[in-house]
């Protein structure tokens, strides 16, 4: 059932939009955006920092539009003499505690306060008196808390309270005293706690991890996945000098809302590790990509090639394992590392899943196998193919029985013995893709940074592996594969690259985005 | 009465004191309307309402630690930390202040020893603080302490005052 739709003008533009929706919802499909602090898209509507007031005519006063919905007929003004001197007021107010450190304070350059402030704001203060002071507060976890840059909006409030289900976050105080307060012997040390730092409008909760690491108009951005587990969250990879600092949640309803577990969060220095596997190697000494892929083939004439691959890998990469092991003989495995499930109570279906890999769903669509020992049936003279697995854990049961081994991997291989033939590859970050979670929703990842020495990316060097094979696979880009692997598997049928987008398309019968 | 903190918490809402809970929960419509009286009931027993005493009422109440922290944060009437046995609050509003309350709130200060505003004496007794408008600004200078309100204070008769009470 979809509400009927309502009829509106805002700033002059009409708009149709369903019954209930509110003014601020409806200017956005407008393309206006209205000022706000305490509103967002994934909290209860508060109403409390009146920064979104907009004159509606016949109102016999400024409304907020966040708390206010739309009616047939109504004219609204964003942008008009009384709704910028009513927003002009608020922000003055806003700022007379407020400390203007922005030269120091991390949330400068996506801050919204300075935004507005910039935007709509006074040019100077008349308020000549001494600033309220309040010290810094450690809330526990990774999240840090400047009461001074705080403007009250009570997101954070609102997250721990309706969305986290753990209220352990309260206004503390009144008047120009009042601070967010923890609850007493209690922090923000749940698993989707540090969320609120991306709610926080402001530089009041900071994350300790990104504390003075760089400035937001430094970092480079890139829409990719969080490989941390099945559950798939939409994700910004932030980068400066080629290395990610930050990872931020990318909204999409369908998978992870607004949202992104710590543990995603925060593990994201391995992306940037340096013991990495950066030159091709054939027999174990360094070598051309092309000398390295022969003797790849070398090995592999006549043998059965046992791949055991890391399952966060992308479709891409598990498509090209099903052909190289269709042309070889044998046999795709991969094992999923087990964590603790962590439910972010307050959205349906999104939680930090028990299977700490991004692609199992991926995988066995293309015929690997979900083992909890991979290594297991190794026969002997078997060619074990490692793709983008930790050399250290490779049991030398496996790597003796073995004729051969090929290592196709971020990781430094120079321990493995037997290891025939080494593909220095880029990592998730590194290059493009896509990764089906565990609803069967199929989403992209893009190239943040660029990979170490002569690395490629894994479906380039499968590509030219399985052409070293006899196989024809002239593909010049992972759109390309998909394009590929859409048209000979059926449930992936009809998607491509662009028909993605970067919010994913559920698998053919899956059941992603039923939920919500 | 454990005005200190040093002492282990002891909890509020037993025996006598959980009946008398229960009379106030009657008076409500829900249990959450009957958290100011039950933070009173905390603060007169112990002097002060701690973060336990919070945590106490919380469960009692059905409540967020954090809610009941951000009401007594809130009220400039509930302690936050432990006061003297006596507290002396001084109406130092317009009408008292030209009455004298600015000598009033002098000699309390150097009588009690506490010395300083909202510091408690060295022997625990006192805790001196200026209030706004106590209401009786026709006996000026007022002083409450604790439940009782003495009228027309003057500097001089702090001292009779202090040694009146025991």
């Amino acid at each position: 059932m979809t509400a009927p739709l309502v009829n509106l003008t805002i700033e002059g533009r009409p708009v149709s939009v369903p019954a209930g929706t509110s003014i601020l919802e409806a200017a956005k499909t407008a393309g206006v955006l209205i000022p706000h602090y305490c509103y967002h898209p994934g909290l209860p509507v508060a109403g409390v920092c009146r920064m979104c007031l907009v004159d509606v005519e016949k109102a016999p006063k400024l409304m907020p539009s966040c708390a206010t919905a739309v009616a047939e007929g109504q004219v609204v003004h964003v942008h008009n003499d009384k709704s910028l001197e009513a927003r002009k007021g608020v922000l003055e107010l806003l700022l007379i505690n407020h400390p203007l450190d922005c030269p120091i304070c991390d949330q400068s350059g996506e801050c919204e306060l300075q935004d507005y402030t910039f935007q709509e704001g006074r040019q100077d203060s008349r308020y000549r008196e001494p600033k309220r002071f309040n010290p810094v507060e450690d809330f526990g976890g990774d999240v840090l808390y400047v009461p001074n840059r705080c403007i009250l909006c009570t997101r954070c409030v609102r997250f721990m309270d309706d969305v986290h289900k753990d209220a352990v976050l309260a206004v503390g105080e009144r008047g120009d005293r009042a601070v967010i307060t923890t609850a007493p012997d209690a922090g923000l040390t749940q698993p989707w706690a540090s969320n609120v730092v991306d709610l926080c409008p402001v530089g009041a909760l900071l994350s300790k991890d990104f504390l003075n690491k760089a400035r937001a108009w430094e970092l480079d951005r890139s829409a990719s996945v969080c490989t941390g587990c099945s559950q798939g969250c939409n994700i910004v990879v932030e980068t400066r000098d080629n290395a990610v600092v930050r990872l931020k949640p990318r909204a999409n309803e369908a998978v992870n809302a607004f949202f992104m577990c710590d543990e995603g969060r925060l593990n994201y220095r391995w992306l940037n590790r340096q013991d990495r596997c950066a030159v091709p190697m054939a027999n174990g000494a360094p070598a051309e990509w092309s000398t390295a892929i022969a003797a790849a083939v070398g090995a592999l004439n006549g043998k059965r090639a046992h791949v055991v691959a890391n399952a966060s890998l992308s479709n891409e990469v598990f498509f090209l394992l099903k052909r190289i092991v269709g042309k070889t003989g044998g046999s795709v495995k991969f094992d999923v590392p087990q964590g603790a499930e962590a439910a972010l109570p307050g959205v349906e279906d999104l939680a930090l899943r028990a299977d700490r890999v991004a692609n199992a769903t991926g995988a066995e669509a293309f015929g690997a196998a979900r083992t909890e020992q991979p290594y297991a049936g190794v026969s002997a003279g078997d060619v074990l193919v490692l793709v983008d697995v930790e050399p250290s854990a490779v049991p030398s049961t496996a790597l003796n029985a073995a004729s051969a081994v090929i290592f196709i991997g971020t990781a430094d291989p120079s321990g493995l013995s037997k290891l025939t033939a080494a593909f220095p590859i880029a990592n998730v970050v590194e290059s493009d893709g896509t990764l089906t979670n565990l609803r069967g929703r199929v989403q992209r990842f893009l190239q943040a940074k660029a990979a170490p020495g002569q690395a490629r990316p894994a479906w380039f060097a499968l590509a030219d592996l399985l052409i070293a094979l006899g196989e024809k696979a002239d593909y010049a880009t992972a759109s390309d594969i998909f394009a590929a692997l859409a048209t000979s598997t059926p449930a992936f049928d009809g998607m491509s690259f662009d028909s993605l987008g970067l919010k994913g398309t559920p698998l053919a019968g899956s059941m992603a985005g039923a939920g919500r | 009465m454990s005005a200190h903190g040093t002492t282990p918490y002891t909890q509020v809402f037993t025996g006598k004191r959980k009946n008398d809970l229960d009379a106030i929960l009657l008076r409500y419509p829900n249990k959450q309307a009957a958290l100011l009286p039950a933070l009173w009931i905390v603060q007169e027993v112990h002097g002060w309402v701690s973060e336990e005493g919070m945590t106490e009422v919380a469960a009692a109440l059905g409540l967020t630690a954090a809610y009941v922290k951000g009401v007594v944060t809130f009220y400039t009437m509930y302690h936050q930390h432990p006061v003297g046995k006596y507290f002396v609050q001084i109406c130092t509003t317009s009408p008292c202040l030209c009455a004298g309350a600015d000598k009033v709130t002098e000699a309390f200060l150097k009588h009690t020893g506490c010395n300083e505003l909202g510091v408690t004496s060295p022997d625990g007794k006192y805790t001196v603080i200026e209030v706004e408008c106590l209401g009786a600004c026709g006996f000026a200078t007022p002083v409450q302490i604790n439940a009782d309100t003495v009228e027309n204070v003057t500097a001089d008769k702090v001292q009779q005052i202090l040694a009146g009470l025991k």
